[in-house]
């Protein structure tokens, strides 16, 4: 079955960083939008390439043009150095498990980022890897650029050509973006041609407003990109998403039982999302094991990792959150 | 006391309260693979840079170095020049990415020449946080083509084509914090490659073997009388050869370097090289080469000339104590067109010669007032007094 798609999309919405980076440019937009920005990056153990992101970001981004009003460190209980030097580089660092104390404690990437919305005060967020080993500038201003300079684009994704590196610095030239190719893009071709224009759906560099950050869900682990990505889709369509070329970004190299994980978690995403928004009937409930094998001394034993898929409420449902952003508190849906 | 070296000090923490800039440039420009002759993308990125800090001039000269002038308020004093090579010795596939922990920065070429290229892009920051003009134009440099096989192009062509008279010029160099350069030695850098002569039917060559062959040619120049004086000396730097362990070597590579503080030494030294060679082609029948790679001449300026003097007091007055060798560098091609020039250290380092060669950033501070400091001592004058 064909399917008559929106193909436009990836013409007017897809961007080079390269448009943005006459920074006054952006400043002045910023202000006559009267916005605020902050920028968050999701940590654990990340105390090789956090101050790096802090040093680049803060110089150019704040101290000589200020386009980014806050950095927040949010860090998932790193037992390295990372929350020490992201403090000594100038970063407001938190604990995912101090913020919103009285709720379950969850780990994981998406529920750093969710938590950041709650101690943030940007009206635009931007959400960074804190493991970007080529950190520029461009990361952020190439995100925050049509979100300031077009009025219709709410969220923006990035995409580059991912080096991986392998072994002791080495660069392989190209690379990277299996489980997109293997997992996600399929997925998306099946049900929802149209994402497909979105060239790196997994990449963890993005930002929107907070608008609609505060009203998607946030799945705590693998799944948060894929889920995002469905949940604006659905609710606003796909005009008010941009991609932003970021060229090259340098990342550490995974291995295949990790990358297999993770698409287990991206997989179970997915199609709760499809249960959700009445796509699909699933006839038996899906199991939260993902099981691998491993071979221990002569011995084939299994190794196992558990997902189960938790999923944080959009945070505008959250009393506290009303409270502290004045948003009106009578019952929520 | 002179009125500047009394406001150094003082210029350590304002230096200091611009760290993420500093930073950021060494970890812009230093994260670009610059080996030799391909310098391009790191030059590009260095008026990028200089540009954005409002410098009044970025261009390239007709050998691509870029360079970018801060116009000073006299027309009549000739510039300053603030040089930094951009190449360095790793290959574009290594891992250029740098890791920055709380106190070091350490990645590959961090200090030869990161961290120089780096400081020389702050200046005009520094500059402007410390609210200094200077009479003369500022010219930062950054040279192609410096080391190795580069043998200092950049800055020879550099030097050839500029057409007014110069100041002076302070070289930088990422380390070591303390070093004050004011001599070069006369310097060749050559190499020597054995080939061995094939011979029909024979697999693997003959039994002579071209390790063996450099292993004599070794053994004869360190049997070469060096004087005393002229201080004298000959540097065997690297060798290669051979294809696998049971096979004998049918090509080998010798590098080594002369150096004199007389060229007329130097020039001694490469025949009898030479001659060595010529003998030891002829004994064992192999293709024996001897090729240049590079070559400077000795050059110096005195103890007692006003710029050193002012460094060695810049230095002093910072609390770092100057330490001074020969540089075959940047500094041999000034000197040599009678320019006063010194080669300074930005900062403290480890592991020089590795790719997980590291800096500490908080000496890097002081390391750029000093070069400061002697940047306004030629300013004042201290080059103009012969």
């Amino acid at each position: 079955m064909g399917f008559a798609m929106n193909d436009e999309w990836i013409k007017t919405n897809t961007f080079h960083y390269a448009r943005f980076c006459d920074l006054n440019q952006v400043m002045a937009a910023k202000e006559k939008k009267g916005v605020t920005i902050s920028l968050c990056l999701p940590t654990l153990n990340e105390e090789k390439t956090i101050a790096k992101e802090l040093v680049i970001l803060r110089s150019e981004l704040m101290a000589r043009y200020p386009v980014l009003d806050e950095i927040v460190v949010v860090d998932s209980g790193s037992t390295d150095n990372t929350r020490h030097i992201a403090t000594s580089f100038g970063a407001d660092v938190y604990n995912a498990d101090d913020i919103l104390p009285h709720l379950d404690k969850f780990k994981g990437k998406g529920e750093n980022l969710w938590k950041a919305l709650y101690i943030t005060k940007g009206d635009i967020i931007v959400y960074l890897d804190a493991d970007i080993k080529n950190i520029h500038h461009r990361f952020a201003y190439g995100l925050i650029g049509p979100l300031l300079l077009d009025n219709d684009i709410k969220f923006t994704k990035a995409f580059y050509d991912r080096p991986i590196a392998i072994g002791k610095n080495k660069i392989r030239p190209t690379g990277g973006g299996r489980v997109t190719e293997l997992v996600i893009r399929p997925l998306f071709s099946l049900f929802f041609p149209e994402l497909t224009q979105i060239l790196q759906p997994l990449s963890g560099e993005y930002a929107g407003y907070r608008a609609i950050f505060e009203n998607i869900p946030f799945p705590i682990g693998y799944g948060i990109e894929t889920s995002m990505i469905l949940d604006i889709y659905h609710k606003w369509g796909l005009d008010v998403m941009g991609q932003v070329d970021l060229e090259r970004r340098v990342h550490r190299n995974q291995d295949t039982k990790s990358l297999g994980k993770m698409s287990f978690a991206i997989l179970k995403t997915f199609i709760n999302r499809k249960v959700q928004l009445n796509l699909i009937d699933l006839k038996n409930e899906m199991f939260d094991e993902m099981i691998q094998y491993k071979l221990i001394k002569g011995r084939i034993e299994p190794d196992i990792f558990r997902y189960e898929g938790h999923e944080r409420p959009p945070i505008v449902e959250i009393p506290e959150y009303r409270e502290k952003f004045g948003i009106d508190t009578g019952p929520q849906h | 006391m002179d009125d500047y070296l009394q406001r150094l000090p003082g210029f350590v923490d304002v230096i200091g309260s611009a760290m993420e800039t500093i930073l950021t440039n060494i970890l812009l420009i230093g994260q670009i693979p610059a080996p030799t002759f391909q310098e391009k993308v790191r030059t590009a990125v260095f008026l990028e840079r200089l540009a954005d800090f409002q410098v009044d001039e970025c261009t390239t000269d007709g050998y691509r170095n870029p360079i970018a002038i801060i116009r000073g308020t006299s027309r009549a004093k000739p510039p300053i020049f603030v040089v930094a090579h951009l190449d360095t010795a790793y290959e574009k596939t290594v891992d250029h990415n740098y890791t920055v922990k709380e106190k070091t920065i350490s990645g590959s070429g961090i200090l030869d020449n990161s961290v120089g290229v780096g400081a020389l892009l702050s200046l005009p920051e520094i500059f402007r946080r410390l609210e200094l003009t200077f009479e003369s134009d500022i010219v930062l440099a950054g040279v192609i083509q410096s080391i190795g096989k580069g043998n200092l192009r950049g800055i020879r062509h550099l030097l050839k084509t500029w057409s007014t008279p110069i100041r002076g010029a302070v070289i930088v160099e990422g380390g070591e914090l303390g070093r004050l350069n004011y001599y070069s030695d006369g310097m060749i850098r050559g190499e020597i490659i054995c080939r061995i002569k094939k011979t029909e039917g024979q697999a693997h060559g003959t039994k002579v073997n071209a390790i063996l062959v450099l292993n004599q040619v070794i053994n004869e120049i360190l049997e070469l009388r060096l004087p005393q004086r002229p201080r004298s000396e000959i540097i065997i730097g690297k060798i290669t050869g051979g294809i696998k362990h049971g096979v004998s070597a049918q090509e080998a590579k010798l590098g080594f370097e002369i150096r004199s503080d007389s060229d007329k030494m130097v020039r001694m030294l490469h025949n009898d090289i030479k001659d060595i060679i010529d003998g030891i082609s002829h004994e064992y029948d192999v293709d024996l080469g001897l090729s240049t790679v590079s070559n400077v001449n000795a050059a110096r300026l005195k103890f007692n000339h006003p710029l050193v003097k002012a460094a060695t007091q810049v230095m002093e007055t910072l609390g770092l104590n100057p330490v001074s060798e020969p540089s075959e560098s940047e500094l041999s091609i000034f000197l040599s067109r009678k320019i006063p020039a010194v080669t300074l250290g930005v900062t403290h380092g480890k592991h020089y010669l590795d790719q997980y060669s590291t800096m500490a950033i908080a000496p890097a501070f002081k390391g750029l007032a000093q070069i400061i400091g002697v940047i306004m001592a030629i300013n004042n004058g201290v080059c103009d007094e012969r």
